[in-house]
């Protein structure tokens, strides 16, 4: 059994802009499947007020909070991820790929994550 | 050290099958000493090609752990894993074990019109290409493809779509493009421009890039006729 520090040396690291690919694709089909859920929800909004509040009742629990974090991980991965791929495509030598990834998807996404994810996980979880 | 080498092979029926040989290695062996030596010591049937061993001809690709690499350049003590498993090249058809065809590749080649189209085919003055000029800007590293082919078998395009022009094929159109004495501009911008097989249908996955042996910037060719389709309508002046 190959351990995993030396496959993500051996495929992860080599292969950054496919692992970005397929980063992109996952979290864009997380989004479309949350983009449904948000619509059918939305939509209770035509039959009153109650209606939308009882729809709405069912996220108001923990672990639909903690699914929110994890929305907040996935539009930040696909944001920024979205930012890298136009920087290449405006023209940036492509050569600098790897360090954009790094860089743009990884350390600015994981900051703005933590920055977000904190107030979220302690006003939402932790003191309810 | 000791090593495990598993080769994908084909068999009579059809289907392939996988086989493991242990082999003493050198430090400095090379994948493609690894195949002499199965070949030699365990099975001289096992097929596979190679020519010039030192990274010129392109001719030795194959799968090492799942990437594509030439044989001769992927040393064993770069590989970190302590089986090396070797299989051919994919989107290619396989010969004999890892003997691949590639036929399907310089079909995406020819279809760029790879040879130079010069206005004066019997000119006998040689032709000054100014260092300033388009072609030397933009095709520094990227005049020396091997046509070894990985480029073609790690794009992930190429696993969906086998019309997709392929990242060698693109490079060699724009070298063709950009230089000065071509004349077959218009043509050559006709194939990359297509929306089905041509340049558009990039993921920008940059895994042409990761494999290439020589190290060109594929994708940034790619990028490049984008942008030059897009912006200035495949005007290719810089």
């Amino acid at each position: 059994m190959t351990p995993p520090r030396i496959l993500f040396r051996t495929y992860v690291v080599p292969l950054v802009g496919m692992t970005a690919f397929w980063i992109q694709r996952v979290t864009g089909l997380l989004l479309l499947f949350y983009l449904l859920i948000h619509v059918e929800t939305v939509h209770h909004i035509s039959g009153g007020q109650a209606a939308f509040d009882g729809a709405m009742a069912t996220f108001h629990n923990p672990f639909f909070r903690l699914l929110e974090i994890g929305l907040l991980l996935v539009v930040i991965l696909h944001a920024l991820n979205g930012v890298r791929i136009i920087i290449i495509d405006a023209g940036v030598r492509s050569k600098h790929h790897r360090k954009l990834f790094w860089a743009l998807a990884v350390i600015g996404g994981l900051a703005i994550f933590i920055a977000g994810a904190l107030p979220m996980f302690l006003n939402s979880v932790v003191r309810r | 050290m000791n090593k495990r080498i598993f080769i994908r092979r084909s068999s009579d029926n059809g289907k392939s099958l996988v086989q493991s040989f242990t082999i003493e290695a050198r430090p400095e062996f090379t994948v493609l000493d690894a195949l002499f030596t199965v070949q030699h010591q365990h099975d001289p049937s096992l097929a596979f090609r190679c020519s010039c061993r030192v990274g010129m001809c392109g001719t030795c690709g194959v799968q090492v752990n799942g990437v594509s690499r030439l044989a001769c350049k992927t040393r064993l003590n770069q590989i970190e894993e302590n089986d090396v498993f070797l299989s051919p090249l994919p989107h290619f058809k396989v010969i004999r074990d890892l003997a691949v065809s590639l036929a399907p590749f310089f079909e995406q080649w020819k279809k760029v019109l790879p040879r130079l189209r010069p206005r004066d085919a019997d000119a006998e003055e040689l032709a000054i290409i100014p260092a300033t000029s388009a072609y030397a800007e933009h095709s520094e590293g990227k005049r020396d493809c091997l046509t070894c082919g990985l480029c073609f078998a790690a794009c992930g395009v190429l696993a969906t779509s086998q019309q997709y022009l392929g990242p060698a094929a693109i490079n060699k159109a724009l070298l063709r493009v950009l230089d000065p004495r071509d004349t077959a501009k218009s043509e050559r911008l006709e194939v990359v421009n297509c929306s089905r097989d041509g340049v558009w249908r990039c993921h920008t996955q940059f895994n042409c890039v990761t494999v290439c042996p020589k190290g060109i910037d594929l994708t940034d060719s790619i990028g490049f006729f984008k942008r030059n389709l897009l912006f200035k309508g495949g005007s290719l002046d810089s």
